[in-house]
């Protein structure tokens, strides 16, 4: 059960990414219009204060021991319309009314407590025709005439341009920070996927590894610097996997190479026998044994070096050559062996020796299976195939595919051979961007393929079609 | 007539010592470049066997040397096969051909024989196969003492299968060898002679035998003698 929860790293920190910042997107708007309210609300404040101050300083002793208002004429306007403004109460020491607009603000204030040291909030619903509230504070100022409690308040509509303001800062300016944050989050985005792109990369050239290319290393140009060690520790890894392989390659192509000069000794030395039953078998084996070390070596070849399949070669070449040096040996088992060339040349990207191996392994194994008397056709066709053709008792349906892996014996082969003739072949053509296949010969027996890509249509690179 | 051997695997110059003895050739063996350098220079041989892989230096190298004098000894290499540049580059050096080891003894001899077939080369001017010889001089094919009433065309067939017994002859060759005598050679003209040919081996009981490898050319076997 993991919903939602995507499988790439991309995809999570993104994810979480999103989560993070629509988080913060509401945190900060939600704060700044705390700030912001709150902000007006101590700057009404602080305005409501300075004013009390000022109307204290026009508050002079009357000499007889009160006090007395005497506004200047500008205050007296600002004053004058308190139904939409501001209005005030003052009241000295002993609490007589020194001065209050309205004068129905300064009944109400004369039943009040004096102010204290701090300033109290108030709370003045209207009088007369507006009937507005009023909401203001009341403080302690000092003035000429002595300690003065002091009222002022604001009608509440008075505070509506402040108000706007905080309105319009909220929904005009806030919610650009979702959008600036959903910006953010695309950047995020992109940074991420453009720093993961080097580890897609390495992902690539990993999936490309296997037995033929181990000598590939995963690169580390460009990682994030958490990756390297991982990175790191899978190429020393492969570098552990190839020399495995490497020591297995080694190993086969000694071996073989190894046992080839006793191999030939003995070869040399059963011919030199005089006959007998006994010896011709000797020589059957000493013969069997010799094939096999010879593809142990081809096999050892083809997995150590890259083929160079560059060369332009016409496929009568090979065949012409292959039909030619196995014949006698193919006459000496009581087997012919026919060529049927293409009329013109046959012209394919390749490997001449190689393209020649892959034939004579095709031709040895159709004589060894053809029966006596009868003739292994080798074919060239105009498209780019070379088929060899015999009269045996063909391949059965389910093995044709196991018959090109390596040390395969299938039961009608069990007395011939080790099972490495076709998968040789497998590789050679492999190498060559072809394949071989197996089917049934138009008579009784089996036909292989060699299907080459044509050279003509297609430039050094090759490919199929 | 004498071969000399360029091989430094005691075991198998001993054998082929011995197989080459018992055909009725004088064998020196010899394991280093440097003794072979000696030999090829103070004894006139019929043919050499050389292995490339020397323990004091490369085959090729010498097989150099000698045709740069000028020296035209029939020389057959032997080489391992996983090298199958070297074969080339072995004719190249002027090997008059090439085996892969591991090889088969007969195969060595008949390799040897065919290189000594050669015209000018020692057994060149009497040709040798089963119960069958040709003086290609006296242009006489003779099966044991019976003379083959063979047409010209189809003695220089013979002759040609002859000098390369037990290797497939191409056809083109044949046509080429022929070219001097038909002037305007029909295309069936090589089976037709081949054809004659064999029949009159046939009737004459010889032990040689002419295989048709479809679509590349022609074989002569020796059977048993």
């Amino acid at each position: 059960m993991t919903i939602g929860m995507p499988r790439s790293l991309q995809g999570r920190l993104a994810l979480r990414l999103a989560a993070l910042f629509v988080a913060g997107a509401v945190a900060l708007v939600g704060f700044l219009a705390w700030r912001a309210y709150d902000t007006a609300d101590s700057l009404s404040d602080r305005e409501l204060s300075l004013r009390a101050d000022d109307l204290a300083r026009y508050v002079t002793p009357d000499g007889s021991g009160g006090a007395r208002l005497a506004l200047p004429k500008s205050l007296q306007d600002a004053y004058s319309d308190p139904a939409n403004g501001d209005i005030f109460a003052i009241r000295d020491a002993r609490g007589r009314l020194v001065g209050a607009v309205p004068p129905a603000f300064g009944k109400t204030v004369q039943q009040w407590a004096p102010t204290g040291d701090h300033a109290a909030y108030l709370h003045f619903s209207g009088v007369g025709e507006g009937g507005a509230d009023y909401y203001g504070l009341g403080l302690t100022v000092d003035s000429a005439a002595g300690p003065l409690s002091v009222w002022v308040a604001r009608a509440a509509g008075a505070n509506a341009l402040v108000h706007s303001f905080l309105e319009e800062f909220v929904f005009d300016i806030a919610w650009v920070i979702p959008l600036f944050m959903l910006l953010a989050l695309a950047v995020a985005v992109f940074a991420i996927r453009s720093t993961l792109k080097p580890m897609r990369e390495v992902s690539q050239a990993a999936g490309s590894i296997g037995p033929a290319n181990t000598s590939a290393r995963l690169p580390t140009a460009g990682l994030p610097s958490e990756v390297v060690p991982l990175v790191g520790a899978v190429n020393r890894a492969l570098e552990r996997l190839e020399q495995g392989f490497a020591l297995q390659r080694q190993f086969t192509a000694n071996a073989a190479h190894e046992l080839r000069t006793p191999l030939a000794i003995v070869t040399v030395a059963l011919d030199s026998i005089e006959t007998g039953a006994e010896l011709e078998k000797l020589k059957g084996d000493v013969a069997r044994m010799n094939r096999l070390v010879e593809q142990l070596l081809s096999v050892a070849r083809l997995d150590a070096v890259a083929l160079d399949v560059s060369a332009e070669v016409d496929l009568n070449q090979p065949a012409k050559d292959v039909v030619a040096s196995l014949a006698p040996w193919a006459v000496a088992q009581n087997r012919a062996i026919g060529l049927s060339a293409a009329d013109k040349p046959v012209l394919v990207r390749g490997n001449g020796y190689a393209i020649a191996d892959a034939v004579r392994n095709l031709v040895e194994n159709a004589v060894v299976h053809a029966p006596p008397g009868s003739e292994v056709t080798v074919a060239v066709h105009d498209d780019g195939r070379i088929s060899v053709t015999d009269h045996g008792t063909g391949v059965a349906q389910p093995d044709r595919e196991r018959i090109f892996e390596r040390f395969w014996r299938g039961l009608a082969t069990r007395s011939h051979g080790a099972g490495l003739g076709l998968p040789i072949v497998a590789e050679i053509m492999k190498a060559h961007g072809g394949q071989v296949t197996v089917g049934d010969a138009p008579e009784a027996g089996a036909i292989f393929t060699l299907e080459f890509a044509p050279a003509r249509a297609a430039p050094p690179a090759g490919g199929r079609g | 007539m004498r071969l000399l051997v360029v091989e430094d695997e005691a075991r198998i110059a001993e054998i082929v010592r011995a197989a080459l003895s018992r055909d009725g050739f004088a064998v020196d063996v010899i394991g280093l470049c440097a003794d072979a350098r000696e030999a090829l220079a103070n004894t006139p041989y019929d043919a050499a066997i050389l292995d490339l892989g020397l323990p004091d230096g490369d085959g090729l190298k010498l097989l150099r040397e000698l045709r740069g004098k000028g020296n035209g000894l029939p020389v057959l290499v032997l080489t391992a096969r996983d090298a199958v540049e070297h074969r080339v580059a072995g004719l190249d050096a002027g090997a008059d051909d090439y085996l892969v080891k591991p090889f088969a003894m007969a195969e060595l001899v008949a390799r040897t024989k065919a290189l000594l077939r050669r015209p000018g080369g020692a057994l060149g001017t009497t040709l040798k196969a089963g119960n069958v010889a040709l003086d290609t001089i006296g242009r006489d094919a003779r099966c044991r003492t019976q003379t083959l009433e063979l047409t010209r065309r189809e003695t220089a067939i013979l002759e040609h299968l002859m000098r390369r017994a037990g290797r497939v002859v191409p056809k083109a060759v044949l046509e080429d060898k022929l070219y001097g005598i038909d002037e305007e050679l029909e295309s069936n003209a090589i089976p037709v002679h081949v054809h004659h040919l064999r029949r009159k081996l046939l009737d004459n009981s010889a032990t040689v035998e002419i295989h048709t490898v479809r679509g590349v050319g022609y074989l002569l076997v020796e059977g048993e003698a």
